[in-house]
């Protein structure tokens, strides 16, 4: 009797040759990713496509399949991998951000790259501040772990106060905010405008320390001025040591120095600079702590759909290998 | 005596256990109580070796490539000596398996065995249980190539003669199998935990980051691996490359990648 064309095309999807032709292809996208650093993650998603597509249509058609418990249940976690996969792609979230002492996140990224259907309004709404920061070196000098004081700061709510670390991350409404080796100091100025305005307050966050030690420069602008300042901090001691244990902080003295043009000028806690358009008061030197932030509400399914995948065929095997023992009859040589 | 010279003393053990395996495989001579006892004695001093310099630095084997080796030739030898121990039918194929673990030891006594720092994306308990789970996965395909080696040997006059006493190809192949399927459960359970791992220390679970990719593709080869077996019915010499190439793979996940690449995976953040 002829089958009916749709269970054909059924069992031709669900073919272990398929599965064996998609895991090649699977591989290959793998190994392009090796080779360069450009190949986009949506190239997974035709190999991944055909062996969700492999593996149900072999659940549909294949009853010997259906009948091995547990490895039906292996390959039903992986379709859910898959589908939880495809999921998170559409509303990751992966940012950057960094932070002054004392400085407050109000839902503003440096970087970020997210899924689709990102839920943003989420972010916007969190709110805390870095109070400061300990990092120790061990001689190299070689970063060991972080201690952040962060002041959580609840729309409405009474502020607490935790510490997070390198494993202890700040979770908040599913984000993940890590601390990171991304950090260096901060000089904090004040604006006066000279025409009167209100004083500004701000922090800029020079180059990431010590990664670049001696490239502790950067230009900005004052708020509503075209002015260029470039800014360059400036200091003798060595702060991480490469023979003995140490720790990051502000350098005990320092100085600054600005170029606006032509014109170069330096200055000292307290001291100040008038320029065109106002005066530029330098209050002190802080740290910037540099975070990064991962949102994904799959990571709890994933974990489970892996936990189930992994009992599964642990027990296929177990069920498979448990009738025939492991250790086999020798030969007599006689025979051969 | 130091953890050096106590190391030393294990590998010369281990040469000497593998050496007479070689010897009893070409001489058809049956030394297994004397192999068996010089890879136990050894993996004793190896192991006070290891704990010797746990004590002394504060962190495990795994920051250094001297100290990845180590910890990697005790593991294979723990798993090879357990093979070999209750599985005797197979303990021929120490003849193949040996030779592998000598490279090894003549890698690490060439490898600067200078302290090193732990990094702080090392404080962690999944550290630990990412590279028990890895240890298993490799131990079970060090067990398999020596398996394929004796397959892959036989065809040849001496392998016929050297090999005679092991089961069968089909019985060997079968027994390569469920060393493969042993180390596809634990790879899997690796990539899991070092996820877990990699979501604790860096903020994401997976970046494809070239140790990553490597795992992945270790998976990869080793899902295809066992697929092929299921799909196409290969002969057990068919098998037997297969295993080899898998083993290639993850060796150079192991052994090659982590010391080529500079990405936060080796953990210098």
């Amino acid at each position: 009797m002829q089958q009916p064309f749709q269970l054909t095309f059924l069992k031709a999807l669900a073919s272990l040759k398929l599965t064996f032709a998609a895991l090649v292809v699977l591989a290959a996208v793998a190994v392009a990713f090796l080779w360069r650093d450009d190949v986009p993650g949506s190239v997974l998603a035709p190999p991944l496509g055909l062996l969700a597509v492999n593996l149900l249509a072999a659940i549909v058609t294949n009853h010997s399949f259906r009948r091995q418990g547990a490895l039906l249940a292996f390959h039903a976690a992986l379709l859910a991998l898959v589908l939880l996969v495809a999921a998170s792609r559409l509303t990751y979230l992966k940012g950057n951000l960094e932070l002054a002492d004392g400085g407050e996140f109000e839902g503003t990224l440096v970087a970020v790259d997210a899924g689709l259907l990102h839920p943003f309004e989420k972010l916007k709404q969190l709110r805390f501040a870095s109070l400061g920061f300990e990092i120790d070196y061990a001689p190299g000098p070689l970063r060991q772990g972080i201690r952040n004081t962060i002041e959580l700061r609840p729309p409405g709510g009474v502020p607490s106060r935790i510490v997070i670390t390198d494993h202890a991350p700040l979770t908040l409404d599913g984000y993940r905010f890590y601390p990171t080796g991304n950090k260096g100091f901060s000089p904090t100025f004040v604006w006066h405008p000279a025409d009167g305005g209100a004083p500004r307050v701000g922090t800029v966050n020079l180059p990431s320390y010590p990664l670049h030690e001696h490239g502790q420069a950067l230009e900005w602008t004052p708020p509503g001025t075209d002015l260029k300042i470039w800014t360059m901090l400036e200091f003798s001691e060595i702060i991480l040591a490469p023979d003995r244990p140490s720790s990051f902080r502000p350098p005990r003295e320092h100085k600054l120095v600005l170029r606006i043009g032509e014109t170069r000028r330096e200055l000292v806690p307290g001291g100040s600079a008038e320029l065109p358009g106002g005066r530029l008061e330098y209050r002190g030197l802080r740290g910037w702590m540099g975070y990064t932030v991962f949102y994904d509400w799959t990571i709890p399914w994933l974990l489970a759909s892996s936990v189930v995948a992994v009992l599964a065929l642990g027990l296929h095997f177990w069920n498979k290998f448990a009738a025939k023992p492991w250790n086999p009859e020798p030969q007599d040589p006689k025979e051969q | 005596m130091n953890e050096l010279q106590v190391l030393w003393a294990a590998l010369v053990l281990y040469v000497l256990a593998g050496s007479a395996a070689i010897f009893a495989v070409i001489w058809r001579r049956r030394p297994e109580r004397f192999v068996l006892a010089m890879m136990s004695l050894g993996l004793v001093l190896h192991t006070a070796s290891i704990a010797m310099r746990w004590e002394r630095l504060g962190h495990g084997p795994y920051v250094t490539m001297f100290e990845i080796l180590s910890s990697n030739i005790w593991s294979l030898m723990l798993a090879f000596s357990l093979a070999y121990w209750r599985i005797p039918a197979i303990r021929a194929s120490a003849a193949v398996v040996m030779p592998i673990l000598f490279m090894m030891m003549g890698w690490i006594m060439m490898a600067d065995p200078g302290d090193g720092t732990l990094p702080s994306s090392y404080h962690t308990v999944w550290l630990f249980i990412h590279i028990g789970f890895g240890k298993v996965f490799l131990g079970a395909t060090l067990v398999a190539v020596g398996l394929a080696g004796v397959i892959l040997l036989r065809p040849t006059a001496r392998g016929a003669q050297w090999f005679a006493r092991l089961p069968a190809d089909e019985r060997l192949d079968d027994l390569a199998y469920r060393c493969m399927a042993l180390g596809f459960v634990f790879e899997t359970l690796m990539l899991v935990a070092g996820a877990i791992w990699a979501q604790d220390a860096w903020g994401r679970y997976w970046a494809w980051d070239p140790l990553e990719t490597w795992s992945f593709l270790t998976w990869l080869a080793l899902a295809i691996a066992l697929h092929a077996r299921v799909t196409f019915k290969f002969a057990p010499r068919t098998g037997a490359i297969l295993v080899i190439a898998v083993f290639v793979v993850a060796f150079l996940t192991f052994f090659g990648v982590p010391f080529i690449s500079t990405t936060p995976h080796k953990g210098a953040v």
